[in-house]
């Protein structure tokens, strides 16, 4: 009982959460809101899950919102500049990826603590998105191939739907069914042991980071092509939310690990709870403090991965 | 295979910056034995099993494993030559299963060309057979480490050394920390080990231990070997006074 408890506990409270919406909320239980609230989980999902491979190999990444709104200016500016949409998109991922190897060589090479790395890099991220944007968003007309990758359905389905069941699946089968995914874990669980047993635990480490920052992009990238605007901090509210749906996922499944379904799950209800809220007409900072809550009892509750990555500066 | 000792150092020698942890130690592993090695603290026992496993390169000395010359670039280098190393605290990862634990850094894959999954039916098939032949009960191998106990702990890293097959096998301090029916359970193991042909080395600092399952004891004492004895015929006692008068 107790077992139970604590791998489901807060995934069942999430659950009442929202089946306490589907009932009180008005018009949470439309189909037209359900499916609003399941977009708007696939970038924060996106930028959760790269946030959660870093922490699984034991480094904090704290530049990935940066990242992602650097990424979606350099997709901006590759479309506005007339290269068309798989430019853009490619710049995206591209950009995110880069940045994140860039994380990794500073943590590894360089021997800096990614809680201070990452801390560097996301200025440096901010900075350079201010000066290609010159401060100003890139807004206008975007390709319908481009925000179509968003915004568009697939045999019906809306496309941020398919990247959020995509996304998750590669997640889940890279982390928990490949060779890569269990040295991942034994890097971040026991570095020295897995080192000693032969992982390569700094390539481990870049690994984590270079993946949480594609995954900013592959994030960026959607976010962009729905928004149909690029703007130099677009991501940065999404920083806060991602932490909480990490944190909140490793109360459930998997608890004191970082876990694909808890994230996705985590990401879910936070989102279906900021919905919720504003249908029952809690004012919007009433989120705020909801959000505060949940990352600090989130850790109480778990966590250990976490003080690990985070203090061993 | 040759019949010589089946790890042989010559002159071993290790410096910390002004500090000789090692000052020349000669010493022969019979195959199939279990060598403890005691001594007081600071007597070298710790530099011994960092060199002697790849951990550290020697200051000076050379290292033979079946008589070949062998310098090991760490102790996974080791390990792939068949000498793995238990190391104290840092041979598990708590949280990750049992069956990851064993077959941590040589997890077993299925699949075609790149596309390779791990198999985790066959880790689980594979550690538990493991176990089973150091007379565990463990049974859930999706367990994770942390809920075991001290003396299961142990049998979980000694069967990540029989994974890789590893003929000799260095322990360092396995009983520490362990109650007094999980330390018996160690034992067990090591006499397991010790059956099976391989050879122990371990570093302990409870002579109960080394009565209980040595056949001959080494002691260091200021970073030379003080004595070399079957450990027949002694008991804890003695041994305690052996090892106190090479410290004085």
């Amino acid at each position: 009982m107790r077992a139970v408890v604590e791998r489901y506990g807060t995934a069942l409270a999430g659950l009442a959460l929202i089946v306490f919406f589907l009932v009180f909320a008005p018009n949470f239980a439309a189909p037209a809101n359900l499916i609003n609230v399941v977009k708007d989980t696939c970038v924060l999902a996106l930028l959760a899950l790269g946030f959660g491979f870093a922490l699984t190999a034991g480094e904090l990444d704290l530049s990935f919102a940066d990242v992602a709104s650097f990424a979606a200016v350099m997709a901006g500016f590759l479309v506005q500049a007339g290269h068309g949409a798989a430019a853009g998109a490619a710049g995206a991922v591209t950009a995110g990826l880069a940045l994140g190897l860039v994380n990794g060589a500073v943590v590894t090479r360089l021997n800096v603590p990614s809680l201070i790395a990452t801390l560097g890099l996301a200025a440096v991220a901010r900075g350079l998105a201010f000066w290609i944007t010159q401060g100003v968003g890139f807004t206008g007309r975007w390709p319908t191939a481009f925000t179509g990758l968003a915004r568009g359905t697939t045999l019906g389905v809306p496309n941020l739907a398919l990247w959020l069941i995509g996304a998750t699946t590669f997640a889940w089968v890279l982390l928990k069914w490949t060779k890569a995914g269990a040295h991942l874990a034994a890097t971040g669980e026991a570095g020295e042991a897995a080192r000693l047993a032969g992982v390569d635990t700094p390539r481990m480490r870049r690994l984590g980071l270079a993946l949480s920052g594609a995954f900013a992009g592959l994030a960026a990238l959607l976010l962009a092509a729905n928004l149909s605007s690029a703007a130099p901090n677009m991501a940065g509210d999404f920083f806060l939310y991602a932490v909480a749906a990490v944190l909140l996922g490793m109360t459930m499944f998997e608890p004191g690990r970082p876990n694909v379904p808890g994230t996705v799950f985590a990401a879910f209800t936070l989102k279906a709870l900021g919905n919720g809220m504003v249908l029952m007409g809690a004012p919007y900072y009433a989120q705020d403090v909801a959000l505060g809550v949940i990352i600090v009892a989130s850790v109480a509750v778990s966590g250990t991965i976490l003080r690990k990555a985070a203090f061993r500066v | 295979m040759s019949t010589g000792p089946i790890l042989a150092l010559r002159g071993l020698a290790k410096r910390y910056g002004a500090v000789e942890a090692l000052r020349g130690v000669d010493l022969d592993v019979a195959r199939g034995e279990v060598l403890a090695i005691c001594g007081d603290n600071g007597a070298g026992k710790s530099s011994l099993l960092k060199v002697a496993s790849g951990a550290e390169p020697p200051s000076a000395g050379e290292i033979s494993l079946d008589g070949r010359a062998v310098s090991f670039r760490s102790p996974h280098d080791a390990l792939g030559m068949g000498l793995a190393t238990i190391y104290q605290d840092l041979a598990l990862a708590p949280r990750l299963s049992i069956a990851q634990n064993v077959y941590m850094g040589s997890e077993l894959t299925r699949g075609v060309g790149p596309l390779r999954l791990l198999d985790k039916a066959a880790m689980a098939r594979g550690a538990r057979a493991l176990l089973a032949r150091l007379n565990s009960t463990l049974d859930d191998m999706a367990a994770p480490v942390e809920h075991l106990s001290g003396g299961q702990r142990q049998a979980v890293a000694i069967a990540r050394a029989l994974r890789w097959d590893a003929r000799l096998v260095l322990m360092d301090e396995p009983t520490a920390a362990l109650g007094v029916r999980e330390s018996a359970q160690v034992r067990e193991l090591i006499l397991r080990l010790k059956q099976e042909g391989r050879t122990v080395v371990l570093v302990s600092h409870d002579m109960r231990d080394v009565v209980a399952v040595a056949d001959r004891v080494v002691i260091l004492a200021g970073g030379r070997k003080a004595q070399e004895r079957p450990v027949d015929g002694l008991d804890a006692t003695d041994l305690t006074r052996l090892v106190m008068n090479a410290a004085a």
